[in-house]
């Protein structure tokens, strides 16, 4: 079977842009697509929610202001053990942000049987685009292995945002478009190096 | 690994008990507390409709708490100014004995113009001879109620400034009173006599006045709406926090289902709610300008048009309103200061008519269609026995809320279905 994701290409792109290019060598690489491990990252330990969302790549840009803001229309969640975040197949209508635990990305094959393609830790975030377009789809599982702890940002808050303080959406719906643009091309750039390096692709001697 | 539930047969057996209890309680409560009903609905539909300017204000770095007194301080100009503009109309006690007198004679002159009566009051035209055994009790019914007491009777002639002596012609309303006291004796034996009551009807001077407002009732209803600012304030300063809290009580795998059921009512509520305070005020604008041009009085006009304008959230109200207010002021009016030449005592009943039907016309065809486009729409049936049944069920709070309440109804249900259909749940 065909590997998801070709972290030697994934590596290379990474160190290009990304701040946490010294996590390359986590033993789950494709988790650097979505962030850092939970060595860097900041749990729930004891902390509040704004000084949480300080340590979200999607958040860096905002102020304490916009954070508190942010804090206040957002909904904490929480999941037992094997409980699913959301269905593949299903509409989407939020994005989340691990805030505690491990979530795990799965995809069903056509036999029903489950992949596995990421373990998610805080503060990783996932279904972006469910809160950028209309009629998303949700294409993954996400299940909790432990107990986990989320944030989620429906795309009717977003929305809402955009109208009230067009600022701070457009900040988020930026750094939303940079995270999205750069996953995609991290993927399509692995690919070409995979097709580089693959022995088949090689010329003939 | 497939799909689980979040909890066991008897973990949703145990919430649905929980549920229905919990809404049978809310049920009783409502019930029990209907009275708050109205200042609370009130004072929350205003929230929903502030919340955008309240949102705008912090957007430009004014603090939320001051944005929100400032819209308080606005709207308590505003009933300071509707309050006096209701005491300035509102005519003194020997204004309220002149008001009488003069619709008394007005509606006599009326009834016998239209049917030809001759002095005697007991033949008329044909269509006196075909109504004269409905109308003629009603009629005297009505001189009944408006006519004055022994101690009016005293007022309003110790009232005159020439005297209750003045010779006819130099006094027009003490003409009109003399006339009137003709009209109710000549009228009342033919009266009683075609009601069969002669001996249970009371003489034809009332003696007694209205009865006063009753303290304890006036406590009560300010008892009832002091909540309704506190209502507003803590409303238009919450942040999100209740609909994080409605939210925080729905399962995981409802969490998403619910965000868009919340979407579809928050968007249909607030079309609605916008749309129709929108048209309101365009109606009462409408009315106040269209009465003033036909020669009502402005106060007048901005008082009926205020009226209509409010009573306009009951369907097809506002304009009946309107129209009830606009005739009576046409009906008594001695005087009209029309803006159009053609317009005069004589007709200007028929001018009150076309503007409050050019007012209707213009609500009909440009400002729903304008303001309410988007909105959730209902069926006229659906209205009619909405607002009707609210009025028995809840009274006045029924009939202003019914409206807001099948709407918010009609989006749930559909809404609600619509997600838990598609994410696979029903």
């Amino acid at each position: 079977m065909k590997k998801k994701f070709h972290i030697d290409g994934v590596k290379e792109i990474l160190l290009k842009w990304h701040k946490h290019a010294d996590l390359l060598d986590t033993p789950d690489p494709a988790r650097v697509l979505y962030g850092p491990p939970p060595e860097t990252a900041a749990g729930e330990r004891g902390r509040d929610l704004v000084d949480f969302f300080r340590q979200v790549p999607l958040f860096e840009d905002l102020s304490q202001g916009d954070l508190r803001r942010l804090a206040r229309i957002l909904h904490k969640r929480t999941y037992r053990d094997g409980e699913y975040i959301f269905e593949e197949g299903k509409p989407g209508m939020a994005m989340y942000i691990v805030r505690g635990g491990i979530v795990e990305i799965v995809r069903r094959k056509r036999n029903g049987e489950e992949m596995p393609l990421v373990t998610l830790e805080p503060p990783a975030t996932l279904e972006e685009l469910a809160v950028v377009g209309a009629d998303v789809v949700h294409w993954t599982s996400a299940r909790a292995r432990g107990p986990v702890s989320l944030v989620a940002i429906g795309r009717p808050d977003l929305d809402a945002l955009g109208r009230n303080f067009p600022l701070l959406a457009n900040k988020i719906l930026k750094k939303l478009a940079y995270i999205i643009a750069m996953r995609l091309q991290m993927v399509l750039e692995a690919e070409y190096f995979n097709e580089e390096r693959s022995p088949n692709n090689d010329p003939p001697q | 690994m497939t799909p689980r539930n979040d909890c066991s047969p008897a973990g949703t057996l145990f919430k649905s008990v929980v549920a229905a209890a919990g809404a049978l309680l809310a049920a009783y409560l409502i019930w029990k507390l209907r009275s708050l009903i109205v200042p609370v609905a009130v004072s929350s539909l205003m929230a929903y409709i502030c919340r955008p300017l309240v949102l705008r204000l912090e957007r430009h770095r004014m603090p939320r708490g001051l944005g929100i007194w400032l819209l308080l301080v606005v709207f308590v100009l505003a009933a300071l100014f509707i309050a006096n503009l209701v005491r300035s109309i509102m005519p003194t006690e020997i204004g309220a004995l002149e008001l009488k007198v003069r619709a008394v004679y007005k509606l006599n002159e009326g009834y016998k113009n239209l049917m030809g009566l001759d002095q005697s009051r007991t033949r008329g035209n044909w269509i006196y001879g075909l109504s004269q055994g409905e109308l003629d009790p009603k009629v005297y019914q009505i001189n009944r109620l408006l006519a004055l007491t022994q101690e009016e009777h005293t007022q309003f002639l110790a009232s005159r400034p020439r005297g209750p002596e003045a010779p006819a012609g130099s006094d027009r309303l003490l003409d009109y009173y003399r006339v009137n006291l003709q009209t109710l004796r000549v009228r009342e034996p033919a009266a009683l006599s075609q009601t069969g009551a002669v001996r249970a009807a009371p003489p034809a001077v009332a003696q007694t006045p209205m009865p006063a407002l009753p303290i304890a009732t006036l406590g009560h209803i300010l008892s009832t709406w002091i909540i309704a600012p506190l209502i507003f304030l803590f409303l238009l300063r919450d942040t999100g926090e209740i609909k994080g809290g409605l939210l925080g009580t729905v399962s995981n795998r409802l969490f998403e289902p619910a965000l868009a059921v919340l979407a579809d009512l928050d968007s249909a509520l607030g079309d609605y709610m916008r749309g129709i305070f929108l048209e309101c005020s365009l109606l009462g604008l409408t009315v106040t300008l269209l009465l003033a041009i036909v020669g009502v009085p402005p106060r007048w006009a901005i008082a009926i048009g205020i009226l209509a304008g409010a009573t306009n959230v009951i369907p097809y109200l506002g304009s009946a309103v309107a129209l009830a207010g606009g005739l009576a002021y046409a009906l008594l009016a001695d005087e009209i200061n029309p803006l159009l030449p053609m317009v005069n005592t004589e007709n200007v009943a028929i001018w009150v008519i076309a503007a409050v039907g050019l007012a209707e016309l213009l609500k009909n065809v440009f400002y729903e269609p304008l303001v309410l486009g988007g909105a959730v729409k209902l069926h006229p049936l659906v209205v009619v026995i909405g607002v009707v049944g609210g009025g028995i069920l809840f009274d006045l709070a029924g009939v202003l809320l019914a409206i807001p309440m099948i709407t918010v109804f009609k989006v749930f249900v559909s809404s609600t279905a619509r997600q838990l259909k598609a994410y696979g749940l029903i």
